[in-house]
């Protein structure tokens, strides 16, 4: 699960990374930025929430499998 | 319809055209536009704001029977419950702005439950109320749009991850850029001041660090409108939320002991003497039967307590962010709903900011209170900060009624170390130069020796 996370977010960072830095003094609505970052961030974010839903009902299938109530 | 004064708007209370604060017959309402029915109606009922009040999480309001102050454009009028004191995130310490972080987050997942979405995420929007983080903004919320982005992402990382990662990382003093950017710090600002280390914290390079380049990027550029079309699945949002919730839970801020956070241990006073003034301080109180206390030096709120234990809600403000983090987390803990600790230097108090110096008020213009505590303070303002008593006299006459005092004279040990490296420039820092300076504005009403201390402790009522 870790594993996973890291190269999702590895490779959003490096794709962000790659893009020129300045100042953010900014005339027009500095909100766009935002908007389009949190549209290309949100993907990745939505599937790994998808995959820690899935692995916390793995836990809880074999939490009840073995009869150990899982805590989380 | 009762409608026997003049309406008088917020001056804070411009931002949204969904509606807007008014006072009116000493009472405060929300006019709803009608611009806003549609969600202001999902909000009333899809059972959200019920979920919401069920866990203390929205003040609750009622329908208000009154002329509304712009009619044209009104589709009713609310009153919410009024909060006796507003303080603001520059006033909060780590834990506090940290719990209002998530509130604010749980706020918003709860609203998608219903179909709806958190439209601002302002920390100004969070008060604390009975001890617990609270949303004040009736108005924040929107009917889902489909599939689009969260419109308060930027303001969440501004207003709240931004600070917390600057406390956390460099210093707690940064939280106080919060009242210099009143729209929350730059993350351009705070991705340049966070050390190396936080760029491999893989949340926290997303969230402000790429964040601000993708801000600056786009900073002066026309958009394709076809970029901007894209979606954001419900998956894809909660994952947003979910991230920035375990990036903000992550967070900690590491006490350290500073000269304020341990200043019970380093007293000079016995336990006897200590009981013996929390007696006095109690005796006082009752005097004054107040409605409100500011304690203006609390340090941890150890005599704060006397207050919120006989139920009245006390304001706790200290200077140290070590000593307002222990009170708040320690009250958190016994769940002392009176107590509210906040952050102040009583030399530079809170200005007035925003649009027009009204968007905030100042520390004063949020009084008066009917009881300022003010226990061994005196000598901090009058010795290290050079303040005449003429002066502290004035200040406290602005912002209370009723006056508990501890005056500490230069033969206490906590004096003479004030003064170990600094020149005696103070020939009427005695008992009765405080005294007859004092009196001027003040009725002395008592005044007793704390036991086994050279301390004093007076009660005074404003002339």
């Amino acid at each position: 699960m870790y594993k996973l996370n890291v190269v999702f977010f590895t490779a959003i960072i490096t794709l962000i990374a790659l893009t020129q830095t300045r100042d953010a003094f900014a005339y027009l609505d500095p909100g766009t930025g935002s908007y389009i970052f949190q549209l290309i961030i949100a993907g990745a974010l939505g599937a790994i929430f998808s995959l820690k839903i899935f692995w916390s009902k793995i836990k809880v299938f074999f939490g009840n499998l073995f009869g150990r109530k899982d805590k989380s | 319809m009762i409608d026997n004064a003049q309406p008088e708007i917020l001056p804070s209370s411009f931002r949204d055209p969904g509606g807007f604060l008014f006072r009116q017959n000493g009472k405060l309402h929300r006019q709803i536009n009608k611009s806003c029915i549609d969600d202001y109606n999902s909000l009333m009922d899809s059972g959200l704001y019920k979920k919401l009040q069920e866990q203390n999480l929205i003040i609750p309001h009622g329908e208000a029977d009154i002329t509304p102050p712009v009619p044209d454009i009104s589709h009713c009028v609310i009153e919410p419950e009024e909060l006796s004191f507003i303080s603001y995130p520059y006033e909060w310490c780590f834990s506090q702005l940290k719990d209002a972080a998530l509130a604010t987050l749980k706020i918003h997942q709860i609203a998608i439950e219903h179909e709806m979405s958190l439209k601002d995420a302002s920390a100004y929007n969070i008060q604390f109320h009975n001890g617990r983080p609270i949303l004040i903004d009736t108005l924040s919320f929107e009917k889902l749009k489909d599939n689009s982005p969260w419109v308060a992402y930027r303001q969440f990382c501004q207003h709240f991850l931004a600070p917390l990662a600057l406390m956390s990382f460099v210093d707690i003093r940064l939280g106080q850029m919060l009242r210099i950017y009143i729209d929350g710090i730059p993350l351009d600002l705070a991705s340049r001041l966070l050390p190396r280390k936080t760029s491999f914290n893989l949340s926290l390079q997303m969230h402000i660090h790429a964040h601000a380049r993708s801000q600056s990027k786009y900073a002066d550029k026309q958009v394709d409108k076809s970029q901007i079309k894209k979606k954001v699945s419900r998956n894809a949002m909660l994952g947003l939320i979910d991230n920035l919730k375990s990036t903000i839970e992550k967070m900690q801020w590491k006490l350290k002991d500073t000269e304020w956070g341990d200043y019970y241990t380093a007293t000079n006073y016995t336990d006897d003497s200590q009981a013996h003034k929390g007696e006095l301080v109690e005796k006082y109180i009752r005097d004054t039967t107040p409605k409100a206390i500011w304690d203006i030096g609390a340090n941890t709120g150890l005599f704060s307590q006397i207050g919120t234990r006989m139920g009245i809600p006390t304001y706790a403000f200290d200077i140290d962010p070590v000593a307002v983090e222990k009170n708040y987390i320690d009250s958190r803990n016994r769940d002392d709903r009176n107590m509210l600790p906040l952050l102040l230097d009583l030399t530079n108090p809170s200005p007035a900011i925003g649009w027009n110096n009204r968007e905030r008020d100042s520390l004063v213009e949020r009084g008066e209170v009917d009881t300022v505590l003010a226990l061994a303070l005196i000598h901090h303002l009058a010795i290290s900060n050079n303040l005449p008593f003429a002066l502290i006299s004035e200040f406290l006459t602005e912002i209370c009624q009723n006056l508990v005092i501890e005056f500490v004279p230069k033969s206490d040990s906590q004096v003479k170390i004030l003064l170990t490296t600094r020149e005696d420039i103070f020939p009427d820092y005695t008992h009765e130069g405080f005294e007859r300076e004092f009196a001027k504005k003040f009725e002395i009403s008592a005044c007793e020796n704390v036991r086994g201390s050279q301390r004093t402790l007076y009660l005074m009522k404003r002339i």
